[in-house]
């Protein structure tokens, strides 16, 4: 008994003891990135405290989420109400769905801590994305995370393998003036000319729908596999689409058959490989075969600077990117990074005078993104950034942490592209019904219902590997019968009530 | 105990036709069973170039050992998994034999007053659970399983279904009889347990013993939930689910990723050198698991032990 | 069922309480506290002020069986199907040639070919199902799969293997059964070598062939075991094996009439949706009717074997 009471009594010495101690030390705030391939941070993150100590009066930690573990850690944090977490990425596509969340209450409004302490936040991103992230959340109307200035605007480019094109006798101007309905005779020839085994087109499926008939993703639909959609006005982005400020089915449109139609054509004629049209293979497919540039015609949503990656120049090809349309803004892309404080989180002022500072302060942004100068990287003769090899060790996902246009260039993207950068996307022109959002909370069921159907047919369907005779018409009526009409009239209400 | 057990078994045994079929359809079976894996051998040593080509095949274009090179460039982070790997499964797989005979003994006893409650109380685990998030919850907030070697052992030191296994094992190795003889001998419940019981059982502790160093060797899952920070104490099994993980990601979010999900997939391993790590990782266990069998098998050929 | 009459308490009973006491304790914290996390089934779980878990659990609204509404969904019926039948033919499958298996290596004279097959056997249960649907991908994949290319050299139109229903249940009955049967004959070869030798000895003495040794001695020796795993099987005939029908099948949408099962359906509803309270509401329906499945199936066991039934 005696020893179990020296025990208590020593513990109990060693929990006041560490607490004092850390009263006298700063506050620790943490942020869980997504994306992330870090496996050494001690250096980052001591010049990252040294730097913000006075000017955020806290200690950061981080959680590098990688792609894969991201979701359900944030997920679970955030579900869970773990005070160990502070900030943690989110946006519109990702598992902790930036509209949901801050609807059901995990996020920070922060519209009094921006008047507050977010002047330089303020002046430093676009008006905009302030705008993208203003939505109706769980204490009303207001900003429940800071958006990080990326690449704002969304364009679906072909990926055009110009060394092939040219081999057949085409140039970029006649690729120019073909559209999808005229690749069979480019298909062909390269066919032809590559042997059975090869594949000329070689598409993300979903992504090449919205390239041929203009739909456009509606933001709160993702449940279902989108199959909500806007349709863009392929002349002037800005202007109201064909059917007006609608959404519809987009596999009941004409568009859609005449799409599925002739994709089915090229599937049959050999011109699309097989393992596009399977969930788990697809993009697995794509990556490896775009890596060897053994394809004629690709899809690609571009960012700009792309031409100039790495992954690009290694194809051992001549590579084209062809808009099909003009950038334009939507809200998904605007809401497609973006970091939110956790209403778990014991320190919600420090986060955000950090956050402020993140995506205001070159200095704090260059050292979290690209490491710590004289390690990570050097500064050349013209002032560019240089890789070095401790980088591998340290190689955060740059748009998820916020506001890239504070980077210094890279030797790699050459002098002044920061500078286009943000031209190119303070260019792209909005959508009419930029800003709005699906609430789907009444008709999740519906969602659920239907999200299981789009993913029979939706992916096989845009690939070519079903015949739309006989499956389309199934699809339909399976959509129906899981409650598309009520559905549809949901968000085509909400879309009225938003666009006033 | 077994200097004449071997004699009926070997007298009174099928004729050469039965045993030739035996061994085919054994033969055959097992067979089915281990070309998978040798599949994957195959392809951790094929070529990527032959993998882009013609796919997996176990007839690749060209052999390479470019995979095993990258596995060990892993260095530190590889050893220092697959050191966690071992340490997990050592220590979670004693603690949680001595918890099942432990739990399962007292279920056994039909003596056993409270039998029934603690029967219950294990068995309705086996159905309904509090789910994830709960679990979650409790685990971290409640006993503190974060970024800890705790974290990867303590919600796997149990299982309701061993339990039933083991109990199953005293019901049918061991005679009722050998525990009133000893509890009138006035031997106490633990001397009876630890030096009556537990050699009979013998081929049971070994299966129990094997089914939970491969849920051990296996788990990959409470990684992913309770190690946020502290990435040293991650086993080889998480190393290799978060590289899958990863490129499974990239695959689903790549229309809304655009160029970042290509420059991402940059990272990611080759299938060569996913496969070469399912070989780290089977290559050990496989090793082990002669060794748990020895008590079955030795347990078959001396017959069982009857006191 | 027979009377038992109540029986004193004694120090015997207190040092059994003391051995299960780690078990029960490990079953408290980590397995019935979290039950508590049930309720979010019925409710609307959101977070509160403060932002705590059990106090979100606390605040949220009521919303009755809303969470259990995915079950209107028109894919119900099939994936509920798909889940029985698999699980029934399955249970059937494993049980008799994981018995087979288990005593014909028993049987074996040939000790190291016993151990030989009964290690190769096993490892089925190392690899995960991610790397199994590589070799099931390395026979079916369109392009570059063995039979599909086995098929062109024939001048033969390849089969979309990926695309079309017909020949899956027969892929994931042959994949189940390749990755079950090992382990499971394993569990009963350690039985049958828990078995009495003396009681064969008794038997050829009277006179018994082998076969009839096997029918008269082995199979009764494992009987429990056979119970307890059918009676478990059973109470899990709501629960599908994730992996196999995730993986193995690649997720392929067109095959969903016959790959979709309740797990799956869940798994990707809930990563479409994140509706916690959804996937809360499907776990307990799980647990619900696996519950009643082992009540009636243990009554029945019951009554014919009152020795092997489960509780």
């Amino acid at each position: 008994m005696k020893k179990l009471l020296a025990l208590v009594l020593s513990l109990a010495m060693l929990l006041t003891a560490s607490s004092f101690a850390l009263a006298e030390e700063l506050p620790t705030i943490t942020i869980m990135f997504h994306g992330s391939n870090v496996t050494d941070d001690s250096a980052v993150l001591e010049a990252v405290n040294a730097y913000i100590a006075d000017k955020v009066g806290a200690k950061l930690e981080v959680v590098w989420g990688t792609w894969g573990d991201f979701d359900d850690k944030a997920t679970n944090a955030l579900l869970s109400g773990d005070t160990g977490i502070d900030m943690v990425f989110t946006c519109s596509w990702s598992a902790d769905e930036y509209n949901t969340y801050a609807k059901n209450g995990y996020f920070v409004k922060l519209d009094d801590l921006i008047a507050e302490y977010g002047a330089d936040l303020v002046a430093a991103i676009p008006e905009s994305l302030m705008q993208a992230a203003t939505i109706e959340g769980a204490e009303g109307m207001g900003i429940y995370a800071v958006n990080g200035f990326k690449d704002t605007a969304t364009q679906n480019t072909w990926d055009v393998n110009v060394t092939l094109l040219n081999e057949l006798g085409y140039s970029l101007d006649d690729f120019k003036a073909m559209s999808f309905y005229d690749f069979g005779e480019l298909f062909a020839k390269a066919k032809e000319l590559k042997g059975d085994a090869f594949y000329p087109f070689l598409v993300e499926p979903m992504v090449l729908e919205r390239m041929v008939t203009g739909s456009i993703i509606v933001a709160g639909d993702s449940g279902s596999t989108n199959l909500l959609s806007l349709y863009l006005n392929q002349d002037d982005v800005s202007a109201e689409g064909p059917e007006g400020n609608v959404i519809l089915n987009k596999f009941a449109t004409e568009e859609y058959r005449k799409f599925v139609d002739k994709m089915h054509e090229y599937y049959e004629a050999g011109y699309v490989d097989p393992s596009l049209a399977v969930a788990e293979t697809s993009n697995d497919t794509r990556t490896n075969t775009q890596k060897t540039g053994e394809y004629l015609i690709g899809t690609q949503s571009y960012a700009f600077g792309y031409e100039y990656s790495a992954d690009v120049l290694d194809r051992g090809i001549e590579v084209a990117f062809v808009p099909c349309t003009d950038p334009y803004v939507d809200t998904t892309a605007s809401q497609g990074a973006m970091v939110a404080i956790s209403t778990a989180s014991e320190h919600p002022v420090e986060s955000f005078k950090f956050l402020n500072l993140l995506n205001s302060d070159p200095v704090l942004m260059t050292l979290l993104n690209y490491g710590v100068e004289g390690v990570h990287y050097t500064l050349n003769a013209d002032g560019l950034v240089e890789f070095t090899d401790e980088r591998a060790s340290y190689q955060p996902w740059t748009n998820g942490m916020g506001n890239v246009t504070l980077l210094p260039d890279t030797a790699a993207e050459g002098a002044g592209f920061r500078e286009s950068f943000k031209e190119y996307y303070a260019s792209a022109k909005a959508i009419p019904a930029l800003g709005y959002v699906f609430d789907n909370a009444e008709v999740a069921n519906e969602m659920a219902a239907l999200g299981t159907v789009a993913a029979q047919y939706a992916l096989a369907l845009d690939a070519g590997a079903l015949d739309p005779e006989t499956t389309l018409p199934d699809f339909l009526a399976a959509l129906d019968a899981a409650g598309m009409q009520t559905y549809l009239d949901a968000a085509n209400a909400q879309l009225t009530a938003y666009l006033g | 105990m077994s200097k004449s057990r071997q004699t009926p078994a070997t007298l009174n045994s099928f004729g050469p036709g039965a045993q030739a079929l035996f061994h085919i359809v054994l033969g055959l079976f097992a067979l089915l069973c281990i070309v998978p894996f040798i599949f994957v051998i195959i392809i951790s040593f094929t070529s990527e170039d032959s993998i882009r080509q013609i796919g997996y095949s176990f007839m690749p274009l060209s052999w390479s050992t470019q995979a095993y090179k990258y596995v060990f460039q892993l260095g530190d982070a590889l050893w220092r998994s697959y050191f966690n790997s071992f340490l997990i499964t050592t220590v979670g797989t004693v603690l949680s034999v001595a918890i099942c005979i432990l739990y399962a003994y007292p279920l056994y006893r039909k003596d056993f007053k409270y039998r029934n409650f603690f029967n219950f109380l294990s068995f309705f685990t086996m159905i309904f659970g509090g789910g994830l998030v709960p679990t979650f919850v409790v685990c971290k907030t409640l006993l503190g399983l974060s970024d800890n070697y705790a974290a990867l052992i303590v919600p796997l030191l149990f299982s309701p279904f061993n339990v039933i296994v083991m109990r199953t094992f005293f019901q049918t190795t061991v005679p009722r009889e050998l525990i009133e003889a000893s509890t009138i001998d006035g031997a106490g419940e633990y001397r009876t347990l630890i030096q009556i019981v537990l050699p009979v059982v013998k081929p049971g502790i070994a299966t129990i013993a094997l089914l939970n160093a491969l849920a051990f060797w296996n788990e990959w899952f409470l990684s992913l939930l309770y190690i946020t920070k502290n990435m040293d104490v991650i086993p080889l099994q998480y190393l290799l689910m978060r590289m899958q993980r990863n490129a499974d990601f990239l695959a689903k979010n790549s229309a809304m990723l655009g160029a970042d999900a290509a420059a991402a997939a940059r990272n990611l391993p080759s299938q060569s050198l996913k496969m070469a790590l399912v070989v780290f990782i089977v290559v050990p266990i496989a090793c082990a698991y002669p060794f748990f069998q020895r008590y079955v098998v030795a347990g078959l050929t001396v017959g069982s032990v009857k006191g | 069922m027979h009377y038992k009459p109540r029986r004193r308490w004694s120090w015997k009973d207190f040092w059994l309480v003391t051995m299960a006491l780690p078990g029960a304790i490990w079953l408290l914290l980590i397995r019935y506290l979290p039950m508590l996390g049930v309720v979010i089934s019925f409710k609307d779980y959101k977070a509160q002020k403060p932002n705590t878990f059990w106090n979100n659990l606390i605040k949220s609204k009521w919303v009755g069986f809303k969470n259990f509404e995915f079950l209107k969904s028109p894919s119900t019926a099939t994936m509920i199907r798909n889940t029985l039948l698999y699980n029934a033919v399955w249970i059937v499958l494993v049980l008799v040639l994981a018995v087979t298996l288990a005593v014909m290596m028993s049987e074996l004279k040939n000790r190291f070919a016993a151990k030989a097959y009964q290690t190769m056997m096993f490892f089925p249960y190392f690899l995960s199902w991610v790397v199994a649907s590589y070799f099931v991908l390395a026979f079916l994949d369109p392009t570059s799969g063995m039979i599909p290319s086995i098929q062109k050299s024939l001048s033969l139109k390849p089969t979309q293997f990926y695309m079309t229903t017909t020949w899956w249940p027969l892929i994931l009955t042959i994949s189940n059964l390749w990755k079950n049967v090992g382990y499971s004959s394993v569990l009963y070869l350690a039985a049958i070598t828990g078995i009495d030798t003396t009681l064969y000895e008794a038997a050829a003495v009277d006179g018994a062939t082998k076969w009839q040794q096997v029918w008269h001695v082995t199979l009764p020796g494992i009987r429990p075991m056979i119970v307890i795993l059918l009676i478990m099987s059973v109470g899990k005939i709501f629960n599908a094996d994730f992996g196999l029908f995730y993986n193995v099948p690649q997720n392929s949408g067109p095959l969903y009439p016959v790959t979709q099962v309740i797990d799956t359906y869940v798994y990707n509803t809930y990563a479409n949706t994140h509706n916690l309270g959804m996937s809360a509401a499907a776990g307990l329906l799980q647990s619900v009717v696996g519950c009643v499945c082992i009540v009636i199936t243990n009554g029945i066991v019951r009554k014919i074997d009152a020795d092997s039934s489960l509780f």
